[in-house]
């Protein structure tokens, strides 16, 4: 899965965060049989749950691109590609990590 | 003496400080200091020597804390890319200003509650005059005047909700979050630092931050003359517009005066960005709580 993150590539430790590009912390997680760089726990749940949730949303079993745009204080808006398909999302995570707000735009 | 403004202890200089936060962010992936660290200092990791220099400069700089409050304030939400909140206030929707009404009844009743403890615990009069006095302004009225509560409700009545389904919408989970973080402070904090916390956020109306270096206005001040809105959202909207000019400025110069007689500066520092926060999260709600009113809207605020 390709990452971009306000506009940089991420999920490394050279490039950071996917979720929020930090390059603080070293926290890795497996996701889709990628590992990915985090720069902490909450950030690779808060990733996981959010591919879990588009995956589940759209039937599909990978995610080849997610676009993420935002932060923790506003929310993401989101693109995820699969094959030809691109799916637009809003999500905002609470404080344990979990889903607070996922909304589709059409 | 320097914070951690996570846990909260004291280290013996910046440089500790900076020590620390290498040690929690950088070795243990602690996603507290991450998170701080990226929401206040950088996102990209530093070295223990420029970490030492800029927690040094983002806690002194300026020296003055009621100036330092503002322009923390600034820079969290009307700075370069300002809160979407305050941007959807510049032409605020049908959706934007019920959202602000629904979620904002119980941020104010929240409020005073929380003044209330400040003066169940301050001994200084001036401080219990200035929390009453806002409180009656808040919840009560003065001079025959409604209060900024009631003037909400009716704002909402204008739009077409009524009073009775305005009142009966609890709280969305992140306005509920937000509550309890104060709630929080105000039952384990001083009163010095609840009212730091609170009185804080009163400058989202203060007009005189575009002096301080506000990208915007709280609201595009041409509504209150205009024909596009009731004239019940001009009242609610002059109210606050007119009152916290001034209002916050005071609370500033008692909080900063009283930070230091009681040694509580750096502790103040810490439980105001804790509130910045809390109030991000909440002004946010407002917005979402606009997302169900208007499914369009969220598109208009992140797209446009």
């Amino acid at each position: 899965m390709k990452i971009i993150v306000n506009g940089k590539e991420a999920g490394t430790k050279e490039k950071g965060c996917a979720l929020c590009g930090a390059t603080w912390g070293e926290y890795y997680e497996d996701v889709d049989g990628q590992k990915l760089f985090f720069c902490c726990d909450i950030c690779a749940l808060e990733f996981t749950n959010m591919v879990g949730e588009v995956k589940r949303r759209n039937n599909w079993n990978r995610i080849d691109e997610l676009v993420i745009n935002g932060n923790y204080y506003i929310g993401r808006t989101c693109t995820a590609k699969y094959q030809e398909k691109e799916y637009r999302f809003y999500v905002k995570f609470n404080e344990n990590g979990g889903i607070e707000t996922f909304k589709e735009i059409s | 003496m320097p914070v951690c403004p996570f846990c909260e202890i004291k280290l013996g200089s910046w440089k500790e400080l900076a020590k620390h936060f290498n040690d929690m962010a950088n070795n243990r992936s602690d996603s507290k200091h991450v998170m701080w660290l990226n929401r206040n200092i950088s996102i990209n990791r530093m070295g223990i020597d420029e970490l030492e220099y800029s927690l040094e400069n983002f806690f002194t700089k300026p020296e003055n804390l009621g100036l330092w409050i503002r322009k923390k304030f600034i820079e969290k939400f009307y700075g370069d890319k300002p809160h979407p909140f305050i941007i959807a206030m510049q032409n605020p929707t049908k959706g934007v200003l019920l959202g602000y009404v629904i979620e904002h009844q119980h941020f104010l009743k929240n409020w005073v509650k929380i003044l209330s403890s400040i003066v169940f615990r301050t001994d200084k009069d001036d401080v219990m005059m200035y929390e009453l006095d806002n409180i009656k302004v808040e919840f009560i009225g003065y001079e025959s005047k409604p209060s900024h509560y009631e003037l909400l409700i009716r704002m909402g009545e204008s739009l077409g909700m009524s009073r009775e389904k305005i009142l009966s919408i609890p709280p969305l989970p992140a306005t509920r979050s937000a509550i309890n973080t104060w709630r929080k402070i105000a039952e384990t904090k001083s009163w010095l630092e609840t009212m730091a916390a609170m009185h804080s956020l009163e400058l989202v109306a203060d007009r005189s931050l575009v002096k301080y270096g506000a990208k915007l206005p709280y609201f595009n001040p041409s509504i209150l003359v205009s024909d596009k809105y009731p004239q019940e959202v001009k009242d609610f909207l002059r109210e606050g517009y007119e009152a916290d000019i001034s209002h916050a400025g005071e609370a500033l110069d008692m909080i900063e005066r009283y930070a230091e007689e009681m040694g509580l500066k750096e502790e103040v520092q810490v439980v105001v960005l804790k509130s910045f926060d809390a109030f991000s999260k909440y002004l946010l709600a407002r917005l979402e709580r606009g997302f169900e009113i208007e499914p369009n809207l969220i598109k208009e605020v992140f797209y446009r």
